[in-house]
């Protein structure tokens, strides 16, 4: 008899991509980055005139914040598929030591994300090429827009592993969406309604904030001078966004490794 | 065949007047009701969406205290912003709960014209919704309190647009729910309904303030002085006639102008095209539940 191979982090990377990439949903949430990237762009791109002040990066770059919704679901469903069909006690029989399998579905959203952010924001350049000839936009003239057009990608992509940290967490892909746009959206709002040194600051320390990385110099400027808060800097910015990832997965990890993985499961 | 034939007889009857009854709308409301009070989520959405009423209208008012010119009741709405994504989900996972579970095999033997369940789901919704919109809203007044005592300014919940505000509040929370409930059955999926639902309430009317900014370049110094004639932009309108922004013009007052740069809906007309929003999906729902298979 052939002597059984032990699990590995390439086997298991191999078995999680197959789960990912079989299942519809990471193409139609993939689809979705793409499309709204793409779309919002044109579609804002019909209204700028010559003289409006606006670079051709922001514009590139402006379906972003739609797009992000996509990115979080893709996150999201990985990180919850497996509770979600029961499959889990498959996968954990298979992998008993269990965080394998955690760090294999973060590379893999990590991977899958930077590709769909890239094929995104290519999209986008594309279809605004002759809006930006139209307005005398170019792409790279302002300050800081290959920053923000590397933000674009990293933005997303940390997004989408923010998306798999709360699916892992939560096992419940309703619980794990909504607290990803509260986080992103929705308490930002909130706060912005209530302006002061304590809202201001608070904001800054939402995961949201990483939508910095997104925006050229003279918007950046023009943000940070607009808040109370802490002059973090685009990539300073990025840093409380990884700073959220990082500690989601960590949590997301300690359940994983403590709790019954039946727990969370639709039965 | 020996059976007692009184015993059968009153057993037919008793069969005949369960027949004859049916599944009247009253017995599937009350069937709705049943299923809707019986989740730990809904009670769960219930709790948080009263607490967190609570806690950020009492940090908002604490915070604005200090202002001069504090209006405690201009500070009622401030939670409101949190507080319907609560009602808003309540409504979604109502809607997909039957589909996601298979239970709407069940229902919809039980309850063969279909419509009728909808309706019934309609009905339980608003009320629930209407009850944590109270519940919410009490909250609010609470979280008020303690920062219009420590300025000594009374808070008068009678006085001029503040009735109508509150009950505007009441409106939007208790709307939101329905809305989820008709994204919900429209879709019949959590995550593509979940994902709609914010997408439509939250996400789209950020990105659009957003690229509106972005079109009309960041503001710059102080705003231009108000004219009689508002320049209308096309982005600033598809911001107000969302149902976030409509649904919010409810809350407050009619005076308070709508959006820079958009026709001014008003609370009445916020209303009314919140109330198309919520008809829009609710009816779609109905005509696919009519014509299409249930899966």
């Amino acid at each position: 008899m052939r002597p059984a191979r032990a699990v590995s982090l390439p086997r298991v990377l191999a078995s999680e991509w197959t789960k990912v990439t079989s299942v519809g949903s990471t193409v139609w949430t993939a689809l979705g980055v793409v499309l709204t990237a793409a779309g919002v762009a044109v579609g804002l791109g019909m209204f700028v005139r010559v003289g409006d002040g606006t670079s051709g990066v922001s514009l590139v770059v402006s379906g972003v914040v739609v797009a992000q919704l996509a990115a979080l679901v893709l996150g999201v469903l990985v990180g919850t598929a497996d509770y979600a069909t029961g499959s889990s006690t498959t996968t954990y029989t298979a992998v008993p030591r269990r965080l394998p399998v955690l760090a294999a579905q973060t590379l893999l959203t990590a991977a899958v994300a930077v590709v769909t952010a890239v094929v995104a924001l290519g999209a986008a350049v594309l279809v605004t090429v002759a809006q930006r000839d139209a307005t005398g936009l170019a792409l790279l003239e302002t300050d800081g827009s290959s920053r923000a057009l590397v933000g674009f990608v990293a933005y997303l992509t940390a997004v989408a592993l923010l998306g798999l940290a709360a699916g892992a967490l939560l096992r419940s892909p309703a619980a794990a969406l909504v607290g990803g746009v509260v986080l992103l959206v929705v308490l930002d709002q909130v706060l912005a309604a209530n302006p002061g040194r304590v809202a201001d600051t608070a904001r800054a320390l939402l995961p949201g904030v990483g939508a910095r990385l997104v925006r050229d110099d003279a918007q950046l400027a023009s943000v940070e001078a607009a808040s109370l808060g802490p002059h973090l800097g685009a990539w300073g910015a990025g840093l409380v966004l990884a700073a959220w990832v990082l500690g989601l997965l960590v949590v997301a990890a300690v359940r994983l490794r403590t709790d019954d993985v039946l727990t969370g499961v639709r039965r | 065949m020996t059976a007692p034939a009184a015993l059968s007889a009153r057993a037919r009857g008793r069969d005949a007047a369960a027949v004859h009854r049916g599944p009247t709308f009253p017995r599937v409301v009350a069937s709705e009701w049943t299923k809707v009070l019986s989740l730990r989520s809904t009670a769960w959405i219930a709790i948080v969406t009263v607490v967190v009423s609570w806690v950020v209208t009492y940090l908002s008012a604490n915070a604005s205290s200090g202002d001069p010119g504090f209006d405690p009741s201009a500070s009622l709405p401030d939670g409101l912003a949190l507080s319907q994504i609560g009602t808003l989900v309540l409504g979604v996972l109502v809607g997909t709960g039957e589909f996601r579970t298979g239970a709407f095999r069940t229902t919809f033997t039980a309850v063969p014209r279909r419509l009728s369940v909808l309706a019934a789901r309609t009905v339980v919704v608003a009320v629930v919704g209407a009850l944590v919109a109270a519940l919410a809203l009490v909250a609010a007044v609470l979280g008020v309190l303690p920062a219009a005592r420590s300025r000594d300014i009374p808070l008068d919940l009678t006085a001029d647009w503040t009735p109508q505000m509150l009950l505007g509040s009441a409106l939007m929370l208790l709307g939101m729910a329905v809305l989820g409930l008709a994204i919900g059955s429209l879709l019949r999926r959590t995550v593509p309904a979940m994902t709609l639902a914010l997408a439509l309430v939250f996400v789209v009317p950020v990105a659009l303030s957003l690229a509106s900014e972005l079109v009309a370049g960041p503001p710059t110094g102080p705003a231009p002085v108000e004219t009689d004639v508002v320049e209308l932009d096309p982005v600033s309108t598809a911001v107000a006639l969302l149902p976030g922004d409509a649904a919010f013009r409810m809350t407050t007052d009619p005076e308070a102008g709508g959006v820079d740069g958009a026709p001014d809906l008003g609370p009445v007309g916020g209303g009314l095209v919140f109330g198309a929003w919520i008809l829009l999906p609710l009816v779609a729902a109905g005509v696919r539940l009519r014509t299409r298979d249930v899966t």
